[in-house]
């Protein structure tokens, strides 16, 4: 099928990609359910109901290869007989993935892939003993037999009517000239089903009948021109007829008004104009309404509430939307802070006039309402963690399989809200975590049962707030890991010095396998395995900012916790100079500001150290080198002690500025390929201020091996031309 | 055919350049850089251009002059790359030259090679020579990736110098 140039059905298409993604989850879902309790007739339904949306959906787009598996998958799922056949859920995964690869294969344009080993095992599975045709839907019903209905149609039209919803017998007549008559199909069906419930479509799409017109039977309390209005779309539909099989029950329409008097329209008491009017609609007889009389007598018939009104409510907004509406916020918040330095140099130049209090006032309330907005707008990009969590249970039943382990997931605070951007991009790092733990966290059930462990091991997912960043969790209850076997390991592969592995601590032989490199196959073999691809793990949180922590416990489990910041784009920093430059920090990783005299500067192992409150604290010189010939005692220094990771560090500073709220604006990474800085802001004044990337900086100092002459963790943010100038300046000091 | 090309002079050192008018942004002048750490010397930083963050290359020391500093008619060409913002310092602009398009000429086969493939053709204005510029070229990554290895590798030298004085 070629693709419909009408910008109508590109919009169909993705509006398709979008909800199909949600249909391949909830049939993901779906089956797990059906493993756990195999042959569950129910289930296996809810399963077909969501192929065959899948099904109209695809077909509504024109993707004839998706829609035809669909099709065959819905056929076999449909025979009896099938709910028992012990390989279902099996088959049902190998669906789901099939009809992924092939969605990604439309959506990206590139070839679809091989879907012939799908369809042999469908074909087994309808070739199954037991199975007999019974199908659900009769096709080649004429499209005028229109009481000839199926026990499952009838049965919905008789509890539609108990609800009080009239129903009405919907025939569109659609355009000859309408070039994808399944599409029309498809958009008539979402328009109609805005206003009601549909209960029975027909003729069938695959019938030929189908591109000539659709019928439905509809429960709906709304008028019928309302009905007609909505369904006449130009040049889709040609014709609608419209006519009432059945009127709302008066009463218990009135039952359904009344309890929906909260909605804004229902004000009065008793609502005597609602129930006119559903009296109206029952007075009315089965008449053919055109398409162009939609306003006429009843225009006093009340919106009533659509009977999902959580559906409508939602909006499908691009993210690029948003993210722009975020980005003018920051731009608003810097104005702001030009707004408030004004201020302060008008109060210096006239400190008694009196307007000054106005201003003060207006620019509180301006920016209380400006935190406001920002929070608001920061809420659009939150999800729940859930829609990341709810595609693990499958990935641990596929590796839990893979590994010949017998594993529980349990999943808890799915539903506290993170930015869609870090939900986005830790969603592999999370993965990568996830398999770790049941391929190589958990043991085999015989080992588990030996240790006197439960034979299932559990792995858990957790998230929460902690103050201002969100804490995700993966634990099992494996075997931990051996951190002397990691030092082992690193020393090994020649990434640390025996004598300096000895030194390490527990925490820090663990952040060895965050190493690149770290991962070799003999690893996994050997010993727990983890490490395996931990490096990029590492590389993608501190693109985020984001720091991961492993704690374990040889033999009762790991866990990996991942702190996240709330949000990417606005951030609390301090701000210091070093080298008459002024660069920002995140505030969250400053937890004490110190002064101390150059005198109390020890050297440790050609690095310098500063003894802080009983801790030694490793130093960082951001810039030049102490001068020689200066005494000492008399050179005062700021140090900021920074936290990365679990461990403090101590960074040198010329002197500071103060803390502001900095809105990140990215580097060109195309340009610039350093690590050290995360990004930029505006300051009020128009400065530009750069960002350091903590976790960068330390690592930086920690990889520039010590040399022999003098210490070497100074000078990080010195450029070419400072480096010059104080080379010259040394060695005219010297000559 | 007797087109006309609308070209963007400005001087780096003692040649004039030209690119189309069409790829330019703006020109503003040099505001207050802010240098980036462990960047290659002739990128001179990010500068503020009314709320956005924009790099700067200092077109001169990409092209030799290592010693350029920034003086008042310097100007910065802001064009855009890639759907990105760039910089380019260069010693000054001024003029709109109209070039017509049998006065240009292909570049000689020695500038193809070279680390100047950036060069697409040289104009004949007035008896002046004017060296027309590919920007995507210019900034393409791949080209700064190179320069970038360049300057590292000399960055390291200069960084054992200074050792060596200390």
């Amino acid at each position: 099928m070629t693709n419909p140039p009408d910008e109508r059905a590109a919009e169909l298409r993705a509006l398709f990609f979008e909800t199909s993604q949600e249909l391949l989850q909830a049939l993901n879902e779906e089956t797990l359910k059906l493993e756990k309790n195999p042959g569950d007739e129910e289930i296996v339904r809810s399963i077909r109901r969501t192929v065959h949306t899948l099904k109209g959906d695809s077909a509504a787009c024109g993707l004839r290869e998706l829609s035809e598996l669909a099709h065959q998958f819905e056929d076999a799922l449909s025979l009896e007989g099938t709910a028992a056949h012990v390989a279902l859920a099996e088959i049902a995964f190998a669906a789901a993935d099939v009809f992924a690869e092939m969605i990604a294969a439309y959506q990206s344009g590139i070839a679809l892939p091989d879907v012939q080993a799908l369809h042999q095992k469908i074909r087994e599975l309808t070739a199954s003993p037991g199975a007999r045709k019974v199908r659900r839907k009769k096709k080649n019903i004429a499209p005028d037999s229109r009481k000839d209905w199926s026990a499952a149609e009838k049965k919905a039209i008789a509890e539609a009517q108990k609800a009080g919803f009239a129903l009405y017998e919907v025939v569109v007549k659609i355009d000859p000239h309408c070039s994808m008559p399944i599409a029309a199909r498809q958009m008539i069906q979402l328009a109609i089903g805005s206003l009601g419930r549909v209960l029975v479509v027909r003729p069938d799409p695959s019938s030929p009948a189908a591109s000539r017109q659709v019928e439905f039977i509809f429960a709906s309390l709304q008028a019928i021109e309302q009905i007609a209005a909505k369904c006449h779309i130009p040049t889709i539909t040609a014709d609608v007829n419209i006519s009432l099989i059945q009127a709302a029950a008066a009463k218990a329409s009135a039952d359904v008004i009344r309890s929906e008097a909260t909605a804004p329209a229902e004000t009065t008491a008793g609502t005597p104009n609602s129930t006119q009017s559903s009296e109206v609609i029952s007075a009315a007889p089965p008449v053919a309404v055109p398409p162009h009389t939609a306003v006429a007598e009843h225009s006093a018939s009340p919106d009533l509430a659509a009977p999902q009104p959580s559906v409508e409510n939602i909006l499908r907004v691009e993210a690029g939307r948003i993210d722009n509406v975020l980005n003018l916020v920051g731009e608003l918040i810097i104005g702001k802070s030009m707004l408030q330095q004004a201020m302060n140099e008008f109060g210096k130049r006239y400190p008694k006039e009196l307007l000054r209090g106005k201003f003060a006032d207006a620019m509180a309330f301006q920016s209380r309402v400006l935190n406001d907005l920002q929070r608001s707008v920061m809420k659009i990009r939150m999800v729940p963690v859930e829609q990341l969590f709810r595609r693990f249970p499958r990935i641990v039943r596929d590796v839990a399989r893979l590994c010949n382990r017998e594993v529980d997931l349990e999943l808890c605070g799915q539903e506290t809200d993170l930015d869609k951007g870090i939900l986005d991009a830790i969603a592999e790092p999370l993965t990568h975590l996830v398999r770790n733990a049941v391929s190589h966290g958990i043991e085999p059930a015989e080992q588990r049962r030996a240790q006197g462990k439960p034979p299932r091991g559990k792995i858990r997912l957790n998230a929460y707030h902690q103050g201002n960043q969100v804490l995700v969790e993966v634990s099992d209850d494996g075997r931990g890991i051996d951190s002397q076997m990691i030092r082992n390991k690193a020393i090994e592969l020649g990434m640390v010095v025996a004598e300096d592995a000895a030194r390490l601590s527990e925490a820090e032989s663990l952040d060895l396998i965050f190493r690149p490199g770290f991962s070799t196959a003999e690893h996994i073999t050997e010993v727990s395995g983890r490490g395996v691809g931990m490096d990029v793990v590492q590389s993608v949180l501190q693109r985020l900012k984001a720091t991961i922590h492993v704690e374990t416990r040889l033999g009762v489990g790991t866990t990996f916790r991942l702190k996240l910041p709330l949000t990417l784009a606005i951030i609390k920093a301090l701000m210091f100079w070093v080298e008459q430059r002024l660069y920002a920090i995140p505030l969250n990783a400053v937890s004490q500001i110190a002064r101390t005299f150059e005198s109390e500067v020890h050297q440790v192992d050609n690095y310098e150290v500063l003894q802080f409150r009983n801790q030694v604290l490793p130093l960082l010189r951001l810039g030049r080198a102490p001068a020689p010939h200066v005494d000492r005692k008399a050179q005062k220094l700021f140090v900021l002690v920074i936290t990365v990771g679990e461990r403090k560090y101590g960074l040198i500073v010329d002197s500071l500025e103060g803390e502001e709220e900095l809105v990140i604006k990215a580097l060109d990474d195309q340009t610039f390929a350093t690590d050290l800085v995360n990004g930029a802001s505006i300051l009020g004044d128009g400065k530009v201020v750069l960002i350091l990337n903590l976790p960068a900086v330390v690592e930086h100092v920690s990889r520039m091996r010590p040399g022999a002459a003098g210490t070497t963790n100074f000078g990080l943010l010195l450029n070419h031309a400072d480096r010059a100038r104080l080379a010259l300046g040394a060695a005219e000091g010297h000559a | 055919m007797n087109r006309e090309l609308h070209i963007v002079g400005f001087q780096v050192g003692r040649e004039t350049y030209g690119v189309p008018i069409t790829s330019l942004h703006e020109i503003v002048r040099v505001p207050e850089i802010t240098a980036v750490p462990d960047a290659p010397d002739y990128l001179e930083g990010v500068i503020n251009l009314r709320g956005k963050i924009v790099s700067v290359m200092d077109l001169r020391k990409r092209f030799g002059d290592k010693n350029a500093t920034i003086r008042k008619q310097n100007r910065i060409l802001v064009v855009e790359h890639s759907g990105k913002l760039a910089g380019l310092i260069v010693d000054s602009a001024s003029e709109v030259l109209k070039i017509a398009s049998e006065n240009v000429e292909a570049p000689p086969a020695a500038f193809q090679e070279g680390g100047l493939n950036c060069v697409t053709g040289l104009g004949k204005v007035d008896g002046r020579l004017i060296v027309l510029l590919d920007m995507t070229r210019l900034l393409a990554p791949g080209n700064l990736t190179q320069q970038n290895s360049n300057a590292e590798s000399k960055n390291g030298k200069t960084e054992a110098r200074a050792a060596s004085a200390r």
